[in-house]
């Protein structure tokens, strides 16, 4: 009863602030619904950034490989993100000062500007596509810890409706600016709650030092790389899994419009630096909580698992605490959602409908992104309406489908040579084949080494393929007017620095 | 003469977050497979390669608000108004 109230509590509450965000008319014109009239300051938008990328999967999923594989797993989302500091900074330094001077509100406007819009709507489906399965695995994760957490007072069903209505509420609402001052209220809101559940288990066995010698002792294979034969956390693993999970966040939605909702060029950096360090921080925390489960719950086998970081947190907490700190997984599973619809209502609405409508208005706009929101949510809720369908699995390749776009992006900022054919080619080469891989060889192929990649994964074999296709695509083919046409903005040299 | 000086600030920078950036994603020349020593409750290993993650941190902190290679808010309004030149330009040799 008390996670309910808490549950209820926070959609009320995010409702709530959507709401002042649409009584202060932050929501009247197109820039300001879709990128906020890029007011945002720093603070909201580092933790607007954060939690709109850390899905459940951050806080109950880390938690769940480190209780089950250990130390290892700390290459798959901690320091391995660190270098989207800079990373992000050089993708998107020209699309936060060129979306300045071109109003731009998408992802897909600099690769329609540079390429052209048959390139844009490309991209704006693929992006869709692959953010489905996510979506409706963060979804069906909802409906899945409501029903865990009010102990079957709310259904999965009813779960599936519950909290994609709130969402959808707010982001209808609110737009950019409520979506980003919710996302920020809730990654800050997990954020704390993963401190105060590391320091109750650590405490638990006297200290984190203590805890850890004790894990020790049991499982020592948790402490090293390359267990099981060598199988577990080999030197291939554990490369194909942090460079895919970095390399998978460059091209989302997300960065794209946080970079345009920044006021200024200090938030833009503090955004993209603190990321890194706090996924360093926070994920090794949510990590080490799983490893230390062993401790405290001990035994649990495959996905029983999953359910280490509540477990640890009834075993440690008083019951009110223990369910704000689950609630805590069930914000960042909610403002994943938030970021992820929000941008793909805003590209479906600004790259399709205005570019095959020039002269919707921009109210007209607004609405039709409105719609779009509800039609995604309402889509998600029918696909995980089945509990067995294979989304969790699929949402594996959405990160390795949206990662193909990133030689086009770079092509456009950074190579005056990039043509539309290389583009279009590497972004349909590389989503064909990381589907392809999945449903050969499963997500064992995607995520771990094969013989047949030397040793890459999959998500690695189709990047690089994908990017030799670009260059090959490009070097074959001569830039069209559309190319030629925009080498005088993209290459400007005041964007030099 | 600055030119030659920000350019090899850049190299040594570009090189600094290659090189950190694999020690990130791999434990190349830290972390070996079999048995481990502890730092601080952690294999040596993990706690060598989260020291990575802080000290490439700290570089990149360096990098984008203490060196002049990175933007400034000082720029952007020339650089804006320089695109926004650009763009009207454009425009009107459209327009004609």
């Amino acid at each position: 009863m008390v996670a309910v109230v808490i549950i209820t509590g926070i959609c009320l509450v995010s409702v709530y602030i959507s709401y002042i965000a649409f009584q202060k008319g932050f929501t009247k014109s197109a820039d300001d619904y879709f990128v906020a009239g890029s007011s945002l300051g720093y603070f909201v938008l580092i933790f607007s950034l954060l939690a709109s990328f850390l899905s459940a999967f951050s806080m109950f999923g880390m938690s769940s490989f480190g209780y089950r594989l250990g130390f290892g797993s700390l290459y798959v989302l901690t320091a391995n993100l660190v270098p989207l500091g800079f990373l992000w900074y050089y993708m998107h330094k020209k699309t936060f000062l060129l979306g300045r001077a071109r109003n731009w509100m998408t992802m897909g406007a600099p690769f329609g500007e540079r390429y052209g819009t048959a390139t844009k709507i490309i991209l704006v489906l693929v992006v869709l596509v692959a953010s489905i399965p996510y979506l409706v695995a963060q979804i069906q994760g909802i409906g899945v810890m409501l029903e865990a957490m009010s102990e079957g007072m709310i259904s999965f069903h009813m779960g599936l409706f519950f909290v994609p209505f709130f969402i959808a509420l707010y982001l209808i609402m609110g737009g950019m600016k409520g979506a980003a001052w919710v996302n920020a209220i809730q990654g800050v809101f997990f954020s704390i709650m993963v401190f105060v559940l590391f320091f109750f288990v650590m405490m638990k066995n006297g200290g984190f030092v203590p805890t850890m010698e004790m894990v020790l002792a049991k499982h020592p294979n948790l402490f090293q790389i390359g267990w099981a034969g060598g199988k577990v956390w080999s030197y291939p693993m554990i490369f194909g899994m942090a460079s895919a999970m970095c390399l998978g966040c460059v091209c989302f939605p997300q960065p794209f419009m946080h970079a345009y909702s920044s006021r200024s060029v200090k938030g833009l950096k503090a955004m993209f630096l603190s990321f890194g360090g706090l996924c360093l921080v926070v994920i090794t925390i949510a990590t080490l909580i799983g490893i230390a489960g062993n401790t405290i719950v001990p035994g649990l086998k495959g996905v029983e698992a999953d359910k280490i970081y509540g477990l640890v947190a009834s075993a440690t907490m008083p019951d009110w605490l223990a369910a704000f700190a689950v609630a805590g997984g069930f914000t960042a599973a909610m403002s994943t959602v938030n970021g992820l619809v929000f941008g793909n209502a805003t590209n479906l609405s600004i790259d399709i409908i205005k570019t095959m409508r020039p002269a919707t208005k921009a109210s007209e706009l607004i609405n039709i992104a409105r719609m779009f929101v509800a039609i995604i949510m309402a889509t998600c809720v029918v696909i995980a309406w089945n509990p067995n369908t294979p989304v969790a699995e699929l949402s594996i390749i959405a990160f390795g489908t949206v990662a193909v776009t990133f030689f086009a992006l770079w092509g456009a900022y950074y190579w005056k040579r990039a043509t539309k054919t290389g583009a279009i080619l590497s972004i349909l080469v590389g989503v064909s084949l990381n589907v392809t891989f999945f449903f050969v060889g499963g997500k064992a192929m995607v995520l771990f080494p094969q013989k047949s990649f030397f040793q890459l994964n999959g998500f690695l074999a189709a990047f690089i393929i994908s990017g030799i296709v670009f260059f090959v695509g490009s070097y074959l083919t001569t830039p069209g007017k559309t190319e030629e046409k925009s080498l005088s903005l993209f290459f400007h040299p005041v964007l030099t620095k | 003469m600055a030119s030659n000086v920000n350019k090899n600030k850049k190299t040594f920078f570009l090189i600094v977050f290659l090189v950190l950036t694999v020690l990130c994603w791999c434990p190349i020349g830290y972390g070996s497979y079999g048995e481990v020593s502890l730092i601080m409750g952690m294999p040596s290993w993990a706690f060598i390669m989260l020291l990575i993650g802080a000290v490439l941190f700290v570089i990149e902190w360096i990098y984008l608000f203490w060196t002049d290679l990175a933007l400034y808010d000082d720029d952007l309004e020339e650089i804006i108004a320089a695109l926004k030149t650009t763009i009207t330009e454009e425009s009107s040799i459209k327009e004609n």
